[in-house]
């Protein structure tokens, strides 16, 4: 048993990961029930504004294998990772692909999550900037590509499985502790104070303008509605 | 002779009035109104029980209408051809609405309980009450919703 091992996932990414993955089975959930639940989702769907704004910010200003330039997923690696001849650290093309994409959906999914309505009394935070006809097109949009989201989650897991049990390459481990076992290469590097605190005031930034709270308060309950 | 004359002919065309088939697009605008204006409805309990303050007679009137037009018989309103067309906007009415005359029958049954309901407990002020209500009438509207209602 090779006893070396490198740091490969720093704590914020795997933080980031885990907290998504709650986040995400939560705004399902909740998604689904609806009812009483559909404030808790759209509560929810702000969480994860903030943890992908988090993800995005950290892929330019995180440690070496959580930057975006490391495991860019081009068309010449994932050939040759499907050749078999992808020697890397990190998220191998097709894992790569696969982060770039669900970040993609999880990204329309929320913004669009931010002005949609449910016909009966919820409306997203940002609903009063857009009219009902657009809304319910976002809606619309939204539900559709929770299915997609649902379909891509699977795969991921089943991946993941995939590479424990078949390639013999445990992929969980390391997203819990930071250490690839059996491995050598360059430790993770970068991704440091600075860099976290800027992600973080960032993310809070972004989380603030989804929840429309700067927008204009409406009247007070001076208005004098008719007696008729 | 003539009065009796006059009021059969009065009545007759009444009658074929009430008879004549409603136009599918005046047959949506109705519905999408009558929605509509429950919505605005469902709006107004939902501020009353969030908002911090309880008017209780807004409620009431929130909740009378939407007991009331839950009531009103809108079935009749999904003529048949009406699952196409456009009234204050295009149809979202699936076709099966008017296949699954049974299952779309026990939902509006459904919705007019809770309506029924709401009016009830609105009447009698208690705010919690009022909210937990809230949430179970909301849950017959997206019941619903999910099966015969078409995403845009």
């Amino acid at each position: 048993m090779n006893s070396q091992r490198i740091r490969l996932w720093d704590l914020p990414t795997r933080l980031f990961h885990w907290l998504l993955v709650l986040a995400v089975v939560a705004a399902v959930v909740s998604g689904q029930i609806g009812g009483k639940l559909i404030d808790l989702h759209g509560k929810i769907g702000l969480a994860i504004v903030g943890l992908i704004t988090f993800r995005i910010v950290w892929g330019f200003a995180g440690s070496t294998y959580a930057r975006f330039a490391q495991f860019l997923p081009t068309p010449a690696r994932i050939r040759a990772y499907l050749k078999g001849e992808w020697r890397g650290l990190g998220h191998n093309p097709l894992g790569g692909l696969s982060v770039f994409t669900l970040l993609l959906l999880l990204t329309a999914q929320v913004a669009s999550g931010l002005f949609a309505n449910d016909d009966i009394t919820f409306t997203g935070p940002l609903y009063g900037l857009v009219g009902k006809s657009l809304s319910d097109r976002l809606s619309g949009i939204h539900q559709l590509l929770s299915n997609a989201l649902i379909a891509l989650v699977v795969l991921h897991i089943g991946a993941v499985i995939f590479h424990g049990r078949v390639r013999k390459d445990d992929l969980i481990k390391p997203m819990l502790t930071g250490w690839k076992e059996g491995a050598s290469g360059e430790p993770a590097r970068g991704g440091g104070m600075v860099a976290l605190v800027v992600a973080v005031v960032i993310a809070g930034a972004v989380v603030y303008g989804a929840s429309g709270a700067w927008l204009p308060e409406p009247p007070a309950e001076a208005v004098e509605t008719p007696g008729w | 002779m003539k009065i009796k004359l006059l009021l059969a002919l009065l009545s007759l065309s009444f009658a074929g009035a009430a008879s004549a088939q409603l136009k599918p697009e005046d047959a949506i605008k109705f519905r999408q109104s009558g929605y509509g204006f429950m919505a605005w409805n469902m709006g107004r309990i939902k501020m009353n029980v969030e908002g911090g303050q309880y008017n209780k007679e807004e409620v009431v009137k929130a909740a009378n209408a939407i007991q009331a037009i839950a009531n009103s018989g809108m079935g009749a309103l999904y003529v048949p051809g009406s699952d196409k067309g456009t009234g204050w906007e295009p149809t979202r009415a699936k076709p099966a609405i008017f296949t699954d005359k049974e299952k779309v029958g026990k939902l509006a049954m459904a919705f007019n309980k809770e309506a029924n309901e709401m009016a009830k407990i609105a009447a009698t002020g208690d705010a919690a009450a009022v909210g937990a209500q809230l949430g179970k009438l909301g849950d017959t509207c997206k019941a619903c919703h999910d099966d015969y209602k078409a995403k845009k």
